[in-house]
């Protein structure tokens, strides 16, 4: 036994100081107790993610719980880092908000500083009940992903998208999602995209397990915004969308939950699940998803510390803000978006003034926010790639510049919208919004491909072929090699009835991607309309080689074969296609024109 | 033995010889069996480093990586303890932690922060490093990996439990700051 001597004193010495000094010098503050002052606090702010099975590490739910990390909390709820919540406060207020008021956050500090006394158990209020399992009681189809990601125990975090292949046979409207994002206490955020067209399945090297990436984006080939912001974050519980705002899900969807996982230090599974709530009510109201952002303007030399990039949109139709949902990496900083109404009048929609990445969130407001048409929408998003800053990912700091890696920059601003007052006979207000946003996107970057891109198959949706032409052109010239915008230009000069011309394009998307369905079934399309039907065999067969159960390929391979006189083999893809689709009209008509030729 | 015996013995000298007798105890700290271990006397001559950890602090599990690596490293050049303060944490659940982590390194239990006290350690993670002669030559972070509670740094930048066992086992090395306070949950709050 031979411990220094010195040790004990320091034990007699700290144990008759042990009671923490008390709080003001200026007089003693009257004695605040947990079970009078602090638990009220606590079972209202803390303990929905302070409890077994949730997100927090422990769990708040009584007086030892709390003792336990006083002084800490002291300190997390002084520094606002608790609870979790980053906009400053303002006007237009948001649901659910979890940021301490002032006085609560004095109590508590004090409290602690107080001592952390317990104080009479007939003050103490009863404490918090929570629904057990799903919030929203069995959801009506839970789905579980098909295989679990083991996180490993250190590196920088990891972001995980699993693949939920919807078992629905016909179209089901949602009225409220529930994700299970797998141990909370692991997932910093999740949100789950639709992909009504299987993209993402191609990024799925082992079928079910997922794939890694942090942004993801999905091609969709119709006009058809996915306008649910379907988030999580710890502490969240599901939205249940107003009446007649359900989101549609066809057979043959997929959702894609993208999570953000972070390292514990020892090996997790993480297998997240999500449960479905459908309406019988389709949808009446059709919101839609705003993306201001500014990507291109991003390019962040080493040492700036307040880089500043800003978008400003000027909206073309009334609309009632529902959602707002900005979104930077490590090197953001100051971030905020604004509202100059048509008279002038300003007010914040956002104000982040420490941006955290692990703490990002969809932040809806109390109440819908009306903007009229005329109102300009400002987002103003700072950087800081210093060496001051410590989330910066380079050591020492490197130029920087917009991408989807997460060592990338971005300057995102989505705004969930509903346009109000509108002339239905005017056409989908949605529209007149993308196509406004589509224009303002080429006026701002006209060296930005995607911009013309969207500008170009929004013209096209809109019927406005010879306009959307000039965009897919200006597109194809800024990125002579890309897959999707060759196909788009093919695609579209085959709709204006200029079939040789789209050829040499649709070649060009096929060289930069071999395995592009949309490309060779196009191509198969122009060539048969220039009479090439061999060479159209050629294309329709790949791209039903790509994607076998898919009805309007088989029943063009159909028509191509017949056309070249091979009737046999015409019928039995004829048939095929009514087998996949018994509605196939192609199929059906054809069927009907060979018995006729052949009436046997 | 001797000491039980004193502490009957003595109750005439009322509190402050309770506190005393506590502490017979209280210096000891424990391993998962329950006996009282010096750290020191196992040492064989070579430098000491006391890892402190609290199983429900999420800074120490994610430091587990990076204390498996370190204490690999410097295997054949100082003793390594896994240090736990918390005295509401029975031996059963330090030992699941201990394994889900997939530490091997030996492990103390300190339950009156007898070791606390040596190592003046106030943090969980926070490391005491002790050189051959059992004077404490640093005490505090791992390294400047947290910046607070909420942001970490992609990659540390500063190293000072490398450093420490360094200058532990080199002749005589100085260090820069002997104490660096670490990011993570207060040992005081565990008393
Ligand atoms: C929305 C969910 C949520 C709410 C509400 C919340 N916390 Fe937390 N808390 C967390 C999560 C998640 C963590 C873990 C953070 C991490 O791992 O970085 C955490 C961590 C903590 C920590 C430990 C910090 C650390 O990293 O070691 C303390 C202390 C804490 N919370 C106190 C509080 C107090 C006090 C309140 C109420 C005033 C509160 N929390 C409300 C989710 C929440």
């Amino acid at each position: 036994m031979s411990f220094p001597l010195r040790s004990i004193l320091l034990v007699l010495l700290s144990s008759t100081l042990a009671p923490m000094l008390p709080a003001q010098s200026s007089g003693p503050a009257s004695q605040l107790t947990f079970n009078r002052d602090i638990a009220p606090i606590v079972f209202r702010s803390c303990s929905t993610c302070h409890r077994p099975g949730e997100a927090a590490p422990f769990s708040l739910l009584n007086y030892s719980d709390v003792k336990k990390h006083a002084r800490q909390i002291a300190d997390v709820v002084r520094s606002r880092t608790m609870p979790p919540w980053l906009p400053e406060p303002q006007e237009l207020k948001f649901a659910d908000e979890l940021r301490l008021s002032d006085a609560d956050m004095n109590r508590i500090v004090t409290w602690v500083e107080q001592g952390a006394v317990e104080g009479a158990p007939a003050d103490l209020p009863p404490a918090p009940r929570f629904v057990q399992g799903w919030r929203l009681g069995q959801p009506d189809l839970v789905l579980k992903a098909e295989k679990p990601l083991i996180l490993p125990p250190e590196g920088t975090d990891t972001y995980w998208n699993f693949i939920f292949r919807l078992p629905i046979q016909q179209t089901k409207w949602v009225k409220a999602v529930e994700i299970r994002p797998g141990d909370k206490q692991y997932v910093h955020h999740a949100n789950i995209l639709v992909d009504r067209a299987h993209a993402s399945r191609q990024r799925e090297t082992d079928p079910g397990a997922g794939f890694g990436g942090m942004e993801i984006r999905i091609e969709s080939q119709v006009f058809d915004p996915d306008s649910h912001l379907l988030f999580w974050k710890p502490g969240t519980i599901p939205y249940v969308e107003p009446e007649g705002m359900a989101l549609r899900l066809d057979k043959g969807t997929d959702l894609v939950l993208n999570t953000h996982l972070q390292p514990s230090g020892k090996p997790e599974v993480i297998q997240p699940s999500i449960g479905l709530y459908f309406t019988d009510h389709p949808a009446t109201k059709l919101p839609m998803l705003l993306q201001l952002e500014n990507d291109l303007k991003l390019d962040i030399p080493p040492g700036e510390k307040d880089f500043l990039v800003t978008d400003d949109f000027t909206l073309p139709v009334d609309v009632d803000l529902m959602a707002i949902y900005p979104h930077a990496h490590y090197l953001g900083k100051d971030i905020q978006a604004q509202a100059t109404f048509p008279d002038g009048t300003k007010k914040t929609l956002i104000h982040i003034p420490q941006w955290n990445l692990n703490w990002q969130a969809v932040y809806r407001y109390a109440e819908p926010v009306l903007l009229p048409r005329g109102t300009t929408i400002s987002l103003r998003f700072s950087y800081d790639n210093s060496v001051e800053n410590p989330m910066n990912p380079n050591h020492p700091p490197l130029r920087v510049k917009g991408g989807n890696r997460s060592t990338d920059e971005m300057c995102h601003l989505w705004l969930q919208v509903l346009p109000v007052n509108f002339d239905a006979a005017n056409g989908d207000p949605r529209m007149v919004l993308q196509e406004a946003l589509a224009r303002h996107n080429v006026e701002k970057n006209p060296a930005d491909f995607e911009a013309h891109y969207n500008l170009g198959a929004m013209l096209q949706a809109r019927g406005n072929l010879d306009a959307a032409l000039a965009e897919y052109q200006a597109a194809v010239k800024l990125r002579p090699d890309d897959a999707t915008g060759n196909n788009a230009l093919g695609a579209a000069l085959v709709q204006g009835g200029h079939p040789a011309q789209a050829v040499s394009y649709l070649q060009a998307a096929l060289k930069a991607r071999a395995d592009y369905f949309d490309a060779h079934y196009n191509l198969g399309f122009a060539l048969a309309q220039q009479d090439d039907f061999a060479g159209a065999v050629e294309q329709f067969q790949a791209a039903l080689r790509l994607q076998p159960q898919d009805a309007a390929v088989e029943a063009n391979l159909g028509a191509a074969l017949a056309e070249m006189g091979r009737y046999a083999d015409a019928r039995a893809h004829f048939q095929h296609a009514l087998l996949l689709d018994p509605t196939q009209p192609i199929a059906k008509e054809n069927l009907e024109a060979l018995k006729e030729m052949n009436p046997r | 033995m001797r000491r039980a015996k004193f502490c009957i013995n003595s109750m005439w000298l009322g509190t402050v010889l309770a506190v005393l007798c506590g502490l017979a105890t209280a210096q000891q700290a424990l391993d998962l069996e329950g006996h009282a271990v010096n750290p020191f006397a196992a040492a064989s001559g070579k430098p000491v480093v006391l890892i402190f950890l609290r199983r429900d602090c999420p800074v120490s599990g994610r430091y587990a990586p990076v204390i498996q690596k370190i204490s690999n490293e410097y295997a054949n050049r100082a003793t390594f303890w896994l240090v736990y303060p918390d005295k509401t944490d029975s031996p059963q659940e330090i030992r699941k932690s201990v394994a889900d982590y997939g530490y091997h390194l030996p492990v103390l239990r300190d339950p009156e922060h007898a070791l606390v006290k040596l190592s003046r350690v106030q943090i969980t993670p926070e490391v005491a490093v002790f050189d051959r002669d059992r004077q404490l030559i640093y005490d505090g972070r791992i390294d400047d990996w947290y910046i607070d509670l909420s942001r970490a740094r992609p990659a540390p930048t500063t190293h000072e439990l490398r450093d420490a066992i360094t200058a532990a086992t080199a002749a005589r090395t100085t260090l820069a700051q002997k104490e660096v306070r670490g990011v993570g949950c207060y040992i005081s709050d565990v008393e």
